[in-house]
């Protein structure tokens, strides 16, 4: 009966000590092992430990599936406390009233002269929502081995367009109809060619919208810009019209099925795990220019929900979530670019000269508008590329297209 | 026993059979059937998800008429419904009559054909996209070794639909070969015994027995492999997510998109408030084909 007893208090202290604690749920975007390790065995007991009253909830969600698993939860009022999303959503929450401006807390986060220019990624409309986590960008990969194979210089990198085409079509080897290696594995589908075809597009001088939100991406610029990617497709024959499968988790040009391809920070952290031996003869590069260089690049953020209901206790977390330290680590296991500058210092960046190539490819960098209606904008620009790139549409009709449409978005 | 002691047992038994089907009535009003006056209602308004709904009448509706990109996925739901459903309904009876037969190990061979009824989709379609893979899949491998050219099964539009609609067989088979076996294991031998008698051959046996005497287990067979193809979803959004060039996106991928994507939440519900009405005119059309074969026969 004592034992009974001594069991039953000891369930209702523990019942009670745990309700007497706030809860600060978090969502991060994403399911990569290293981030869920790191954050669930060092993070989370940290700041449990620095903040004895409180406790850390996180989920981590695939990418694909944040938005939806967002708007059914902000919604239904289960939405998380805090979340983290790329910078092109911001103004779609802000529209929507889902998340707070952040700049009277901005001076309470550790250091946040720190941030740069990077807090930059989080403005809308002259008002920061988002703190940025980390950065992801797309560079040009080439393998070393088939340049060599091909004649070409290894060290030497295509400058230009006409560089690019003709590197292309040097490493291109077929077999029959298929591809044994295609000089360049160009996407031919979804988002990944919205921002390939962009990375084009800005070497040529033009932009995607005007700061009135209007689409300026049929220009001249951006026709000639689909034109030459097309081109490579239909008339140079060095990437397939179908897109290249990854092999497992081998990206083509790991798996010795593309000698050129574009490829974000993630990617080469993938290639560095899964094929060492590759990753030994894939360098990287900024993408050859036109008019000038550029690559697409793209801050994520953590931006606190509306409906947080403890204020206080969301921003401490916030704090501790954006530290130099919490920075560090998420960057460390995602391979990505830290957003503070203290961090470009860290042990893990500098002994990773491929990341610092994408730290220095920062200065070539554009990213995706941040416009209320981006996602049903950006949809409408794929479906119109990928006509283009299918060969079934002219690209300047196709662009003239996704224009129209997009402007009865408006 | 008096009436008044009579009634008042049957309303005691009335009483106890409603407790029992409470629970599943509480269910169907909370989980079913509210949801459809609840979407109805939407489909009336602008709804976004996060604010409250603007009452905007049938200006949902009337969009819809203009909408190409819907009438487009319809089209597309139909041709894969008609795909996927004869063919489903041709391999599972020509299964079960296989399966119905009394040799050893016969359970086995059932158990391994209803196994990918049991595959989870999301699973089921991974599996596919292997095999599909142009590639390091087993179906372009077969191919090639037979030296026939690299088929872009899930990347080429005139292929990637009926690529869906070939796993889609594959999964639903199963479960249709079990209703048909045991509609196959209700028809009595006596039938088949008379007809030897009178010199009938198994063909003649299969169409003038079999096939008719099956009628219901057909029409319960062709009418949920409507429903649930015309409300394809999960193997579209893994395997293509809609594309090539939207030769894929079904209604359901649609409206998917317009509320969970664009979260245009109330269009999202007139869309689904259609594709019902589409579903269930078929399905009296089926029905009512039933009782005029049968008024026939």
């Amino acid at each position: 009966m004592k034992k009974v007893f001594w069991i039953f208090l000891l369930v209702l202290l523990l019942v009670f000590t745990g309700f007497s604690k706030e809860t600060v749920t978090v969502w991060f975007a994403g399911t990569t092992k290293g981030l869920i390790d790191v954050v669930e065995n060092e993070m989370i007991p940290a700041f449990e430990k620095n903040n004895p009253g409180l406790n850390l909830q996180v989920e981590f969600i695939p990418w694909g599936e944040l938005s939806t698993k967002l708007t059914t939860g902000l919604a239904g009022g289960i939405g998380p406390d805090i979340f983290m999303h790329g910078q092109a959503a911001i103004a779609g929450f802000v529209q929507n009233d889902l998340i707070m401006p952040l700049d009277s807390y901005i001076s309470k986060l550790e250091e946040p002269d720190d941030f740069g220019g990077s807090m930059t990624s989080g403005l809308y409309k002259g008002q920061t929502y988002a703190v940025p986590v980390f950065g992801s960008g797309w560079l040009m990969a080439y393998r070393r081995d088939f340049f060599e194979e091909a004649g070409l210089d290894p060290d030497h990198a295509p400058d230009t367009w006409q560089e690019l085409r003709e590197h292309a079509l040097a490493t291109t080897k077929r077999a029959g109809k298929n591809f044994e290696v295609a000089g360049i594995n160009l996407p031919v589908s979804g988002i990944d060619l919205q921002q390939v075809w962009a990375s084009f597009l800005y070497e040529n001088g033009g932009k995607l919208f005007d700061d009135d939100f209007n689409p300026v991406f049929d220009s001249e610029e951006g026709i000639e810009a689909l034109q030459y990617y097309v081109d490579l497709i239909h008339t140079d024959k060095v990437s397939s019209e179908y897109g290249l499968n990854p092999v497992g988790n081998l990206l083509p040009i790991a798996a010795g099925r593309a000698a050129i391809s574009f490829v974000n920070s993630e990617n080469m952290a993938a290639i560095k795990k899964y094929s060492p031996k590759a990753y030994t003869e894939i360098e990287l590069t900024i993408p050859p220019k036109k008019i000038t260089r550029a690559g697409f690049y793209s801050f994520a953020g953590f931006m606190v929900s509306k409906k947080t209901k403890d204020l206080d206790s969301t921003l401490k977390a916030l704090s501790f979530l954006t530290s130099k330290d919490s920075i560090i680590k998420i960057n460390e296991a995602l391979g990505s670019i830290p957003p503070r500058q203290s961090a470009t210092d860290a042990e893990f960046v500098k002994s990773n000269p491929m990341l610092r190539k994408y730290i220095e490819g920062v200065e070539f960098a554009y990213s995706n508008p941040n416009i209320p209606f981006w996602v049903q904008a950006r949809d409408i620009l794929v479906k119109y590329l990928e006509r283009a790139v299918r060969g079934v549409m002219d690209p300047e009709k196709a662009l003239k297209q996704a224009a129209s449409e997009i402007n009865k978005l408006k | 026993m008096g009436v008044k002691k009579r009634n008042t047992m049957k309303r005691r038994i009335a009483i106890t059979a409603f407790v029992f089907i409470a629970p599943v009535i509480i269910y169907n009003i909370i989980f079913r059937i509210s949801p459809i006056f609840i979407s109805l209602y939407l489909s009336l308004t602008e709804y976004s998800g996060f604010k409250s709904p603007t009452f905007i009448g049938f200006s949902n509706y009337l969009r819809i008429f203009s909408d190409t990109d819907f009438w487009g996925a319809v089209l597309r739901t139909l041709q894969f419904s008609l795909e996927v459903v004869p063919l489903n309904i041709i391999l599972s009876l020509l299964m079960a009559i296989l399966v119905n037969k009394t040799i050893r190990g016969i359970k086995v061979f059932r158990a391994i054909y209803y196994l990918p009824v049991i595959t989870p989709m999301v699973a089921a379609s991974m599996i596919w996209l292997w095999l599909y893979d142009p590639q390091i899949g087993a179906f372009n491998s077969i191919l090639n070794f037979f030296n026939l050219p690299t088929t872009y099964f899930l990347q080429d539009t005139s292929t990637a639909l009926h690529s869906i609609a070939g796993m889609r067989i594959w999964r639903g088979v199963g479960w249709n070969m079990l209703i048909y076996l045991a509609g196959l294991q209700g028809i009595s031998q006596n039938y088949y015994e008379a007809a030897s008698i009178d010199g009938a051959g198994k063909t003649r046996c299969f169409f003038s027995i079999t096939l008719p005497l099956l009628r219901p287990v057909h029409l319960y067979v062709l009418v949920v492999g409507m429903i649930q193809t015309l409300q394809t979803f999960t193997e579209v959004y893994v395997m293509t997510n809609g594309g090539p060039l939207e030769s894929t996106t079904t209604v359901g991928l649609l409206v998917y998109r317009l509320a969970f994507d664009y979260m245009d939440m109330g269009y999202a519900s007139a869309m689904s408030f259609i594709l019902g009405i589409i579903i269930m005119l078929l399905s009296i059309i089926s029905f009512t084909w039933r009782h005029t074969k049968e008024a026939v026969v």
